[in-house]
C-alpha cells in the first residue's frame, strides 16, 4: 500500500449522478484485488477536508489504471465529479482485505446494490476469467440509477435488475431476486454490497439457506488505513478474539474488512 | 542547516514534531506510509487499564473545516500494550510518549506504576479529559482540583517526565495549567477536541452513535493557538502545542506562541506522512531566514 500521485485519465457521467474516473495508477493497479478499495483525496485545499474512500471498480494491468464508479451524494463525491482529465490526485491503495474465492466450481451470485455494485464489477469479472458462473443481481432506486448493461455485462453471466418503482427489470428489492435465486439452483457462495439494510436482508436470507455469504461493508471513514478507529462494526460475539475482550467488540471495517464474512457481523440494529 | 533539537521537559527531541493521541494508533499502521526516524516522536492512542471496545457507531463526521468523533476510547488496555504493542513501539528510531487514561485516580496511579516497567518509554502523557465515575462521571480536566489529583498519583508512581494534557472545555485554561503544574506535571500539552455535535435533520437524529463528539482539524487551530499562547504565560513547564496543525506554518505559529513542541493529529488522517512533511517545512523555514536555533523562536511573539 502506497499513497500514490494519480492522474485523472477520464472522468465521465454514466448514469444519474453516477460517475467513472479511470485513474492512472500503476502501483495500485498491479496489487488491488477485487473488494479492495482506495482513499483518495479530492482537495488539497482543506474542503472537503477527509479522502473519499472508493472501491476499485475495475483494472488494466498493462495500461496501470484502475476504475472507481461513484455516486454524486456530498461534497466529496460532488468535488470529485467536477474533477477534469489530466489532474493529479493523492491516492492510498490499494485498502483492506478482499473478497475470499469460492470453492472451485461453485456457482456464484453477486448482489449490489446502489454504491455497492462497483466492487461487485470487479469481482465478477475476475470470476468469470476463472471461468465460475457468475449471476449478478442489481437494485437501484429507478431506471435513471440504473448502471447501463455495457458496465453490468464484463462482470456475469446472467444479469437481473430490481427496481424501487419497476422501471427497470422487476419491480421491488434486489433481495426478491436473491430469494429466487435462492429457491431455484441456489448458488453455492454469495457475495454482497449494498446498503446495510439490504446487506442484512441478503445475510439472513443466505443463512437460512445455509449458503455462504461475504459481506462488504461501509462505515464513515477518515483515513482508511487503521489509524482512526472510527470505522466500527459490531462483531459476533463469537468471534471476539481468542481472549474475548471487549476491544475486539467491534472490528475496523478499513483494516479488518470491507469485506467480512456475514455470520461474523452483528446485524441488529 | 537550523538545529531543530528539542529539550522536551528533560526528553529529548530531534526535531519538535509528534503525531498526536488517537491519530497513529499504535505506530503499526503508518510504517509503510512514513518515516518515524525524521519525526520527533509519537504519543500512543490513550491506553486505560482494562481494554475498552468504544462507542457504537457512527463514529465520525465531517463539519466545516474539520471532524468530529466519538471513538470512546477503544484500545487494548494496559496488559496487552505492555505485552503485544510495546515491542513494536520499542524499536521505533524515534520518542514514544504514552498517553494513559483511568476513570478513577487510583487507575491513573496504576497505570503509570505498571509502564514503569517498559525503560524505552520518553514520558507520560496523562489524558485526564475521561468522565471521574468515582464523583458521578465529571471530567477530571474541567476542575483544578481533580486534574491536580490525577496528576499528582501519576507524578507518585513513575519517574518519567509527565505531561498533563489539557482540555479547552473549560472556561478558564490557565487555571487548570496552574493547577496540574504545581501538581507536579513537568509539562502540558494541549489542546484536546472542542465538545461539539451534528445533526442530521431528516432523521432528526445526531449523526454520531455517542450524540457528541471531539471536534478536531484546521477549524480549530485559532482556539488551540490562543490557548497555547495564554497558558505559555501562566506556566513556566514546556508545552506541546496541539490543534489543527497540518503544515510547518501552523506549527511555526505554535512554537512562536509559546509551544515547544507541536503535535499533528487530524492531518494525519489527510496525509499520512504529514508530520514529516511538517518538519521538512520547519527545517526549510529556519534555513531561509536564518534562525540557527529552533529554540530560539519559542514564545518569540511580539505584542
Ligand atoms: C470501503 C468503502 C468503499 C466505498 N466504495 C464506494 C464506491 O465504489 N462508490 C461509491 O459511490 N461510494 C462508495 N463508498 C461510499 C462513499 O465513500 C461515500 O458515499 C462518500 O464518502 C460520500 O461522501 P460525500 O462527501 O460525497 O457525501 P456525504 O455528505 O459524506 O454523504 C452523503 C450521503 O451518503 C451517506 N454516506 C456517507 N458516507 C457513506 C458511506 N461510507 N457509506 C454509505 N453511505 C454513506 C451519508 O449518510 C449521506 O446521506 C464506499 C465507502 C467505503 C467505506
Ligand atoms: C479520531 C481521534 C481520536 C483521538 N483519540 C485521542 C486519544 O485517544 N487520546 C487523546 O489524548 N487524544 C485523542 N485525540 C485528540 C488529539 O490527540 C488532538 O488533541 C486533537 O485531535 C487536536 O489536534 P488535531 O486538530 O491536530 O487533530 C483524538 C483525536 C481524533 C481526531
Ligand atoms: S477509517 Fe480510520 S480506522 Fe478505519
Amino acid at each position: 500500500m502506497i499513497d500514490e500521485q494519480v492522474e485523472v485519465l477520464a472522468n465521465d457521467e454514466v448514469a444519474e449522478e453516477f460517475y467513472m474516473a479511470r485513474l492512472q495508477a500503476p502501483y495500485i493497479a498491479a496489487r488491488a484485488k477485487p473488494g479492495q478499495f482506495v482513499n483518495i483525496q479530492v482537495s488539497t485545499g482543506g474542503a472537503p477536508l477527509l479522502r473519499i474512500p472508493l472501491s476499485v471498480c475495475a483494472i488494466d494491468l498493462d495500461a496501470g489504471w484502475i476504475e472507481v464508479l461513484y455516486e454524486n451524494l456530498g461534497p466529496k463525491s460532488e468535488v470529485l465529479s467536477r474533477i477534469g482529465r489530466g489532474v493529479s490526485m493523492a491516492c492510498l491503495g490499494p485498502l483492506g482485505n478482499g473478497f475470499a474465492p469460492p470453492p472451485a466450481g461453485a456457482r456464484t451470485c453477486l448482489v449490489g446494490g446502489g454504491i455497492g455494485v462497483p466492487p461487485m464489477l470487479y469481482w465478477g469479472s475476475v470470476l468469470q476469467r476463472q471461468n465460475y458462473p457468475v449471476t449478478l443481481l442489481v437494485g437501484a432506486r429507478n431506471k435513471g440509477k440504473h448502471l447501463p448493461d455495457e458496465l453490468l455485462a464484463p462482470a456475469a453471466s446472467v444479469v437481473r435488475r430490481a427496481s424501487d418503482d419497476g422501471s427497470l427489470g422487476q419491480a421491488g428489492l434486489v433481495t426478491d431476486l436473491l430469494q429466487e435465486e435462492l429457491a431455484g439452483d441456489a448458488p453455492h457462495a454469495v457475495y454482497c454490497c449494498g446498503p446495510h439494510g439490504m446487506m442484512r436482508a441478503v445475510a439472513a436470507l443466505c443463512r437460512e439457506s445455509a449458503v455462504p455469504c461475504q459481506v462488504s461493508l461501509e462505515e464513515y471513514m477518515a483515513c482508511g488505513i487503521g489509524i482512526c478507529v472510527g470505522c466500527a462494526v459490531e462483531l459476533q460475539p463469537d468471534e471476539q478474539g481468542a481472549a474475548g475482550s471487549d476491544y475486539t467488540r467491534y472490528g475496523r471495517i478499513c483494516v479488518d474488512g470491507p469485506v467480512f464474512d456475514a455470520r461474523r457481523v452483528k446485524w441488529e440494529d | 542547516m537550523a538545529d531543530l533539537k528539542v529539550d522536551f521537559a528533560g526528553v529529548p527531541l530531534q526535531n519538535p514534531v509528534l503525531l498526536a493521541s488517537g491519530t497513529c494508533n499504535y505506530g503499526q499502521e503508518l510504517l509503510p506510509l512514513t518515516d518515524f526516524s525524521r519525526l520527533g516522536g509519537l504519543v500512543t492512542k490513550t491506553i486505560t487499564p482494562e481494554p475498552r471496545g468504544g462507542n457504537p457507531p457512527q463514529r465520525i463526521i465531517e463539519t466545516a473545516g474539520g471532524m468530529l468523533n466519538a471513538i470512546g476510547l477503544q484500545n487494548p488496555g494496559l496488559e496487552d500494550f505492555v505485552g503485544e504493542k510495546w515491542a513494536f513501539l520499542a524499536g521505533l528510531q524515534t520518542q514514544v510518549v504514552v498517553n494513559i487514561a483511568g476513570f478513577s485516580v487510583d487507575e491513573f496511579a496504576l497505570t503509570a506504576a505498571r509502564l514503569e516497567e517498559l525503560p524505552g518509554i520518553a514520558a507520560l502523557e496523562v489524558n485526564i479529559s475521561c468522565p471521574n465515575v468515582e464523583a458521578g462521571g465529571d471530567n477530571f480536566a474541567t476542575r483544578p482540583e481533580t486534574a491536580a489529583a490525577v496528576i499528582a498519583a501519576v507524578k507518585r508512581n513513575s519517574r518519567r517526565p509527565i505531561i498533563a494534557k489539557l482540555t479547552p472545555n473549560v472556561t478558564d485554561i490557565t487555571e487548570i495549567a496552574r493547577a496540574v503544574v504545581d501538581a507536579g506535571a513537568d509539562a502540558v500539552s494541549l489542546i484536546n477536541t472542542l465538545v461539539g455535535m451534528a445533526i442530521d435533520v431528516n432523521s432528526q437524529r445526531p449523526i454520531l452513535g455517542n450524540i457528541t463528539g471531539g471536534l478536531s482539524g484546521p477549524a480549530v487551530k485559532p482556539v488551540a493557538l490562543a490557548m497555547v499562547w495564554k497558558v505559555a504565560q501562566a506556566v513556566s513547564v514546556p508545552i506541546m502545542g496541539i490543534g489543527g496543525i497540518a503544515t510547518a506554518r501552523d506549527a511555526l505559529e505554535f512554537i512562536i506562541a509559546g509551544a515547544s513542541a507541536v503535535q499533528v493529529g487530524t492531518a494525519n488522517f489527510v496525509n499520512p506522512n504529514a508530520g514529516v512533511e511538517v518538519v521538512d517545512g520547519i527545517q526549510a523555514h529556519c534555513d531561509e531566514h536564518g534562525i540557527d536555533q529552533l529554540a530560539s523562536l519559542v514564545g518569540s511573539l511580539q505584542t
